[in-house]
């Protein structure tokens, strides 16, 4: 790339626009494709990675100089039949060369995120990266932004603590869940109720292992279809754990399934055989009684019980709070965590700045060289070429270790001339200058070949 | 010589309250650069102590490990090194704020209370000296580290019960680990304390089967710093027992674990200071230049022979 491209974002976001405008906004894999191949017959155009989640559907587009990439991209969207006013509509956002890459590096290491520090759009970034590259070569402006922006989310994730600390209820009762227990594979949850809620919180002790479920509830045909679905589930691998990974299904004594049922009477039996209770039901009185806490602690010989009331109005009593060695928590717990673990990532956020902005840096001294390359190339293999004549006419003349030794001394020249003259066309203050410059350097070097 | 072991008195509390200072940091901000400073300096400083250690031990002819204040020396380094070995093995980070304290509290004792005058008891260069006391020293180090750690379950079932959602429960070990790793390091401490008492005993027979009948029954098994090792050897048994067979666990079983490790302190340092035993090996006679290489069984005798003329 002999001259500069441009780097520009237009997109939609879930801090400007509501979910109906996202919605509308979203292009699957298919308009991607058709968006790129749109984008190609335009003389203008280099380059474009689309990104589109269900929080944002970005547009990150290389153009050449003296190109409108608004004009570009209207063209295109209107030709693959894309609601094209919305991504020009106040609900959009602009961002233009230096904007464009420092917005992408903060969606990269998930500053621009709903839920500050995600890591999920590291991997939907990758996704749509990897799109990309499969249909069209990407210009060297994106492939170097796009690379960048992994390595500083990478950074950001692995040198903050911006990820850490669960923002969402179900992640919030897994990590309360382990601060017992160390290992969830080794523990059994009752789960009590088996509605919408319950299902939903199985589904998600499951995927983070927990050893064993088992579901409680007074219609017995429902907790069955419950446990049916799923074991159905965790033996097709349809449970992923945290890696996008089917759970794993450890063996049972007996041949047992991991999500077993036991009746609605026998929950006093179930609750003394639980490390965790998982409580969801939607009756009107407390189904569990302190009496029945009690027991179920004093079965457990000192081991701490976990349990978590997340029906309203709440399952278990409060008095059971009040025994020894039982923990239990509500959902307001559980806002409460999470509203701590924002505010930790929150004071996270100037150490992820520095860091973005140092691979900012990075990028734009890349930038800042790219029309130089070619040229600085160019004079190398000049100099490299006098070098290699002249070490052949030592050892021509002389010997092959003085020839080496002049190699060795010329090659150390050659570095030195090659960084004075990189660092003056740096220096030049317009890009008039910076051209004149380079186009002197091209003129010595050419002629005289 | 002296005088780098002087400096060094200092200069290691000092050292050790950086260490600390980092692991505090590390608590606070769990960056993970303070992380790997944290890790190395207290490994730095593990080795300069160990060489100190090393230096001494050439320079006197014996193990550092002779009076109360070398032997918290030596219990500092022993649980910053222990310690640093379970972090590396668990990788339980966040916890290394309280063995590094702990390991300062003690250098720092260990430094107030060294004495310049040098020991010349032949009794610490015997190498039955060198094998009981390093058991004994690794012993009361594991106690330690299981006292930190149930101090650290304490902490964390507090959190929970509280529900306060702030930086220890963040940082701290789920419950379950802090009770493993406590009930760990007794189970380390038990078997090490017995093979050292042990050996103590047996070395004790065979010196009373080298001296004179008169001095062989000052070495008496019945010493009350025996005595109260046996006791604490059969506390923290007995604790194991309950654990493994009787469900002693949670917040009562750190409870105990927490009041048994003060107790043994405190008896530690009564019978230490208010109760006379033959463990005291303070018999400044002798100075650094002329202590002799190898004991002597003449040098024993001499020993008893001029504690018996300071008891008349």
């Amino acid at each position: 790339m002999s001259e500069a491209t441009l780097l520009s974002m237009r997109g939609i976001d879930h801090h400007r626009a509501p979910t109906e405008v996202r919605e509308r906004a979203h292009l699957d894999d298919a308009s991607a494709v058709a968006l790129m191949k749109a984008l190609a017959e335009d003389p203008g155009f280099v380059s474009v990675i689309p990104v589109s989640t269900c929080n944002r559907t970005e547009i990150f587009l290389e153009v050449r100089p003296e190109h409108d990439p608004d004009e570009i991209l209207r063209r295109a969207l209107t030709a693959i039949g894309a609601e094209t006013d919305l991504f020009f509509s106040e609900h959009a956002l602009r961002r233009d060369g230096p904007e464009a890459i420092g917005h992408l590096y903060r969606v990269a290491a998930g500053l621009e995120s709903m839920m500050l520090g995600e890591p999920q759009i590291a991997g939907q970034l990758k996704e749509a990266y990897r799109l990309a590259r499969k249909h069209q070569e990407p210009g060297p402006g994106l492939l170097r932004a796009f690379q960048g922006s992994f390595r500083a989310g990478k950074r950001v994730r692995t040198e903050t603590r911006i990820n850490q600390g669960a923002v969402s209820v179900a992640f919030a009762a897994v990590e309360l869940a382990r601060k017992f227990f160390a290992r969830l594979s080794d523990q059994t949850a009752v789960l009590v109720g088996a509605g919408e809620t319950g299902t939903l919180a199985a589904r998600h002790f499951l995927q983070h292992e927990i050893g064993r479920l088992i579901v409680v509830n007074r219609s017995g045909e429902r907790a069955e279809r419950l446990a049916a679905t799923l074991n159905t589930e965790l033996r097709a691998g349809l449970l992923k754990d945290a890696k996008n990974r089917p759970v794993a299904v450890p063996e049972l004594p007996g041949g047992q399934d991991r999500v077993s049922v036991s009746p609605w009477r026998r929950l006093q039996q179930a609750m003394t055989e639980a490390d965790v209770i998982l409580s969801t039901t939607g009756s009107l009185e407390p189904v569990i009684l302190p009496e029945m806490v009690a027991k179920a602690v004093e079965a457990r010989r000192g081991n701490p019980l976990f349990l978590l009331d997340i029906a309203v109005p709440r399952d278990i009593h409060p008095d059971a709070a009040k025994i020894d060695g039982a923990f239990t928590f509500g959902l307001d717990d559980l806002d409460e965590m999470i509203q701590n673990n924002l505010e930790a990532r929150r004071r996270q956020l100037p150490h992820a700045e520095k860091i973005l902005a140092e691979e900012l840096a990075e990028f734009q001294r890349w930038l800042g060289e790219v029309d130089l390359r070619p040229t600085v190339a160019e004079f190398k293999a000049y100099l490299e070429e006098l070098k290699d004549k002249q070490v052949g006419f030592v050892r021509k003349k002389k010997s092959d270790e003085l020839a080496a030794e002049v190699d060795r001394s010329l090659q150390h020249f050659i570095k030195k001339v090659l960084g004075r003259s990189v660092s003056t066309l740096k220096r030049a203050e317009t890009p008039e200058e910076r051209e004149r410059d380079l186009d002197t350097l091209k003129r010595i070097f050419s002629d005289d070949r | 010589m002296v005088a780098v072991f002087a400096v060094m008195n200092w200069l290691l509390p000092l050292m050790y309250l950086g260490v600390w200072g980092l692991y505090l940091w590390q608590f606070i901000q769990e960056h993970p650069s303070t992380r790997r400073w944290s890790s190395r300096a207290a490994v730095l400083v593990v080795l300069i102590h160990v060489a100190v250690l090393s230096l001494q031990s050439q320079a006197l002819g014996r193990l550092p490990m002779g009076t109360a204040a070398e032997f918290f020396a030596a219990m500092a380094v022993a649980l910053v090194a222990t310690y640093l070995v379970i972090e590396k093995w668990l990788g339980a980070k966040s916890t290394g704020l309280l063995p590094t304290g702990l390991a300062f509290l003690f250098q720092l004792t260990a430094s107030l209370f060294s004495s310049t005058v040098p020991l010349d008891n032949p009794f610490l260069r015997d190498p039955g000296f060198a094998g009981h006391t390093v058991l004994i020293l690794l012993a009361y180090t594991a106690l330690s580290l299981s006292f930190l750690y149930a101090i650290l379950y304490l902490l964390q079932a507090r959190q929970l019960g509280r529900k306060q959602f702030g930086l220890l429960f963040r940082r701290l070990p789920p419950l379950d680990s802090l009770e493993r790793m406590s009930v760990g390091a007794v189970e380390l401490s038990v078997p090490l304390m017995f093979i050292g008492l042990s050996l103590g005993h047996l070395w004790l027979y065979d010196l009373a089967a080298r001296l004179a009948p008169d001095q062989a029954a000052r070495l008496s098994p019945y010493d009350p710093k025996i005595l109260i090792s046996w006791v604490i050897f059969l506390v923290y048994t007995v604790g194991l027992i309950g654990h493994r067979l009787l469900g002693w666990r949670g917040r009562r079983m750190n409870i105990l674990a927490v009041s048994a490790y003060i107790l043994v302190m405190l008896a530690m340092g009564v019978v230490h200071h208010f109760v006379p035993s033959f463990h005291n090996f303070r018999t400044p006679r002798a100075t650094l230049e002329n202590s002799a290489p190898m004991p002597s069984l003449t040098a024993i005798r001499e020993i008893f022979t001029d504690n018996r003329e300071v008891d008349s």
